[in-house]
């Protein structure tokens, strides 16, 4: 089953012309390729990595948002005094904008990792239980309601992204 | 179905590192009760095609191994080329299950009771 493949690029490319293309014969790979590949199966790895890009399109959108909306003050300060206090303005805000969706893409990432590994199945409950933990943890500190509404609504969100990414692939 | 081979061979780096092991060794389809793996009155060619058996169905194992798990564990509808996390839990899952169900039953029919 899995060697008739490997048998088929001779038979192939002797009788074919130059329009089709040649059909290359299996290649099994090596044993660095599949520790590689194991890296990115471990749930930390998977997360911290997940988190490192939240923390970088928080600072993005941190710095996009802060630069949009400050107030520009032409009596008290001079033209470098008030470059210097919008820059600290947006340095702030991308800075706990950048914490936020950090701490968002970690959790997202580890709790659907370790939901589709105790699963051991591949669906899209695993996206909307991973949805609900995340808009339940970001959202618990304005008690029991506030979680139950920030779950569903993250849970909500996460599934329609991904079936919209699934629909494009 | 490329990449299925690959982490099916990534369970069964193991089992090939067996399969030299148990050629020399194994019980449950060479002549019984023999320490030695090549006792005095075997020649060669009885060696060879003791060998030759002992792959086959190594062989044969491990397509049948291939194909069970796969038909359990990877969806059919084949969204994208590279294996889930999940797709690659439930594959450790068959596999183990597969291979410890196998030993059993080698041992047991090898020992000469009826399987149950």
């Amino acid at each position: 089953m899995f060697n008739d493949s490997s048998a088929e690029p001779a038979a192939g490319s002797s009788g074919s012309n130059e329009n089709v293309t040649k059909i290359e014969p299996i290649r099994m790979p090596t044993i660095e390729e599949m520790r590689a590949q194991e890296v990115w199966n471990n749930c930390a790895v998977k997360s911290v990595a997940s988190g490192v890009m939240g923390g970088g399109l928080g600072l993005m959108m941190g710095l996009f948002m802060g630069a949009l909306d400050n107030p520009i003050m032409h009596d008290t300060m001079t033209g470098r005094q008030q470059f210097v206090y919008t820059a600290k303005q947006m340095g702030q805000r991308s800075w706990s904008s950048c914490k936020t969706f950090a701490v968002m893409g970690l959790v997202y990432s580890a709790a659907e990792c370790i939901v589709e590994k105790a699963r051991a199945k591949h669906d899209i409950i695993n996206t909307a239980v991973a949805g609900c933990v995340t808009g339940g943890t970001m959202s618990a500190r304005g008690g029991p309601k506030a979680a139950c509404m920030g779950c569903v609504g993250f849970a909500t969100f996460s599934v329609l992204i991904e079936k919209f990414f699934d629909r494009h692939t | 179905f490329f990449v299925v081979v690959r982490i099916l061979l990534r369970n069964s780096t193991f089992f090939f590192e067996k399969v030299e092991i148990s050629v020399l060794s194994n019980s449950s389809i060479a002549e019984m009760a023999s320490p030695n793996p090549f006792p005095a009155g075997i020649s060669k060619e009885q060696a060879f095609s003791m060998a030759q058996t002992e792959m086959e169905y190594r062989v044969e194992l491990f397509n049948k191994l291939a194909q069970t798990c796969f038909s359990k564990c990877v969806d059919k509808r084949y969204k994208e080329a590279e294996l889930n996390m999940g797709d690659n839990s439930c594959i450790d899952r068959c596999v183990s299950k597969y291979w410890q169900v196998n030993g059993m039953v080698g041992q047991l029919l090898s020992a000469g009771k009826p399987p149950m």
